[in-house]
């Protein structure tokens, strides 16, 4: 065996660490949050608060039948109106779904196909214990790439954060 | 991207460190039965969550744990005589049993009791299946011994190795709850590895290169499921369970024997990797034992007479473009716990988690370090015991099914990762 450190051991050490680049990191992520129940809505108004650079946050109406999706009735925190089709319009890279409850069980369904048809990655974050929210994480499943199922708020956030939101 | 404060909260687990507060609530693995094989065999050195200790086992065969280094002029005890139901300095003759108590200081007069006074400090070190396990915080706050499977079957059905890994205990760790690496870097293992090949499951894997994730918490920890596509109608499921702080199982393939980890930090630039084989209701075959005693599966090659596997990042992991060429191996690099602990370590000592790019798929990576800086501040500020110390929250089994679409994981699946006793894992 050579004397000398390899080559993964020489680029390993803590030293080395020291020369990586320090490329700046452009804010990738281009996310929509859409809060489907009333207490996801006030999860969503916590969170909008953070230091997010390309985030927006809606709540869905959940009157009337989720139709085909797109005419899904959204409205941002500052309370202008919008649809899910001019959300989607918007080019996000994530749209994060929250539920509290099953009342927005049909919307998630149509949230998650309208997506999956365009191919936005869509995430979903059901808060509480699970079982209030059972029909709608069913109604996510098949279009969420990944389902996170919390008894803890700040996963929003944290989820967000990680993601360089 | 974790914010580098964070980083450094959740690297950290020395004396007063908040994660060393958690980490010293549990009983953690301190070393291999094999390396105390026999009354006053002798001493072995153990660094843990960054503190120096000695383990020996005396002549009647109570283990011990106590600090390296003698009270008297700070030599190591690792030169000291094991005899004589203790452990004697080999410098000036002082001598310890296996609680760190001084029983002997040859230069003082015959009825001075000054040894009475001096004793080092010491650890509890008990075994518990093929380990040897210490709990290094408060006593008053001991929980019960480790109830996890691997230690509960009989001898002939399970096997334990160890390896040092050289990197923070957290990136090794976060390597085990990453369901979306194995496609990848595994692919090879999934075709050739003797502990792997065969299941039908594999299949599942390596046609659905792109699975969805769902986190749930547990008792102790998570749960981490990833689903691939099946037949028609039907998702496959690999069910990866998590028991804070450092425990995860890898869902099972066929009938092979189950495995998991369990990663000790040893200190901020380095940790124990232990890897564990078992089968629930039946012995491991003298084939199965061989593969492992050979490096497969989970398990590494190590240079004889220690824990540094024999490909390691001195010997630039014995990598091998051909293989790598012609798809033998994904990276280059042979056996799935060396395909692993390559890149973990290649990211350096302790990887700056400020310039990580997330991606959804890692969700169960965000959830754990959340989990982790939760219990731990709780800990701290309000002394709550964190989850994984009760022997309940240890009773848990990694699964791999096939389920309807419409079917909840976690839901359809309780009895699959909930340890049975005496019955066969859920395995596809
Ligand atoms: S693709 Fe994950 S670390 Fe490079
Ligand atoms: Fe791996």
């Amino acid at each position: 065996m050579s004397p000398f450190p390899s080559e993964s051991a020489w680029a390993a050490s803590a030293g080395e660490a020291r020369y990586r680049i320090d490329g700046t990191i452009v804010s990738a992520r281009n996310a929509r949050v859409i809060a489907l129940d009333e207490r996801a809505a006030s999860v969503a108004r916590r969170v909008a608060d953070g230091p997010w650079a390309q985030a927006g946050f809606f709540t869905c109406e959940n009157s009337g039948p989720a139709g085909d999706g797109d005419e899904i009735a959204l409205r941002g925190l500052d309370g202008v109106p919008s649809t899910l089709a001019g959300l989607l319009a918007t080019d996000p890279d994530v749209v994060v779904v929250l539920a509290t409850d099953d009342t927005g069980r049909a919307q998630a369904a149509a949230i998650g196909r309208a997506c999956g048809a365009r191919a936005i990655m869509t995430a979903g974050v059901v808060l509480g214990d699970g079982f209030e929210a059972d029909d709608a994480v069913a109604a996510l499943r098949p279009y969420a790439r990944v389902l996170l199922l919390s008894a803890d708020e700040s996963d929003v956030f944290e989820l967000l954060t990680a993601l360089r939101v | 991207m974790l914010r580098r404060d964070i980083n450094e909260f959740l690297t950290q687990t020395g004396p007063g460190t908040p994660m060393g507060e958690l980490f010293r609530q549990y009983w953690l693995p301190a070393l291999h039965v094999e390396e105390l094989p026999e009354n006053d065999c002798p001493p072995v050195r153990v660094k843990l969550l960054s503190e120096r200790m000695i383990a020996f086992r005396d002549s009647q065969g109570r283990y011990g744990l106590i600090d390296e280094f003698c009270a008297h002029r700070g030599a190591s005890l690792w030169f000291g005589r094991n005899e004589e139901s203790g452990l004697r300095c080999s410098y000036h003759g002082w001598k310890y049993d296996v609680t760190g108590q001084c029983l002997e200081v040859p230069s003082e007069e015959g009825n001075s009791n000054f040894c009475e006074n001096v004793k080092l400090t010491s650890y509890p070190l008990v075994k518990v299946g093929d380990l040897l396990w210490t709990y290094m915080g408060d006593p008053a706050r001991r929980p019960g011994l480790p109830e996890f499977e691997f230690l509960q079957v009989p001898p002939e059905q399970t096997y334990t190795s160890k390896r040092w890994q050289q990197c923070n205990w957290l990136q090794a760790f976060e390597g085990g709850i990453d369901s979306s690496h194995v496609t990848f870097l595994h692919s090879g293992g999934l075709k050739n590895d003797p502990l792997f090949k065969g299941a039908k499951g594999n299949e599942y894997n390596l046609n659905d290169t792109k699975p969805f994730f769902e986190v749930a918490d547990s008792e102790g920890g998570l749960f981490v499921g990833a689903r691939r596509n099946a037949e028609e109608g039907k998702y496959y499921w690999r069910i990866t369970p998590w028991v804070m702080p450092a425990f995860t199982m890898v869902p099972p393939r066929g009938d092979h024997p189950v495995h998991g980890h369990f990663w000790v930090p040893i200190d901020d630039e380095n940790c124990w990797t232990y890897s564990f084989d078992y089968h629930p209701v039946r012995a491991l075959t003298e084939t199965e034992r061989q593969a492992m005693l050979d490096g497969h599966g989970v398990h590494s090659k190590n240079i004889p007479g220690t824990y540094r596997p024999a490909a390691n990042m001195d010997n630039d992991y014995l990598m091998d473009r051909g293989a790598q060429r012609r798809g033998e191996t994904y990276s280059g690099i042979a056996g799935i716990a060396m395909q692993d602990a390559s890149l973990q370590e290649s990211m350096g000592p302790i990887v700056d988690r400020s310039k990580e790019r997330l991606v959804p798929a890692d969700s169960g990576i965000i959830k754990a370090r959340q989990k982790l800086r939760k219990a731990a501040v709780a800990l701290r500020d309000e002394g709550v015991t964190p989850p994984g110390v009760d022997p309940e929250h240890h009773k848990v089994r990694s699964a791999a099914v096939v389920l309807p679409q419409a079917e909840s994981f976690l839901a359809s699946s309780r009895d699959a990762v909930t340890v049975t006793p005496g019955t066969p894992q859920a395995s596809i």
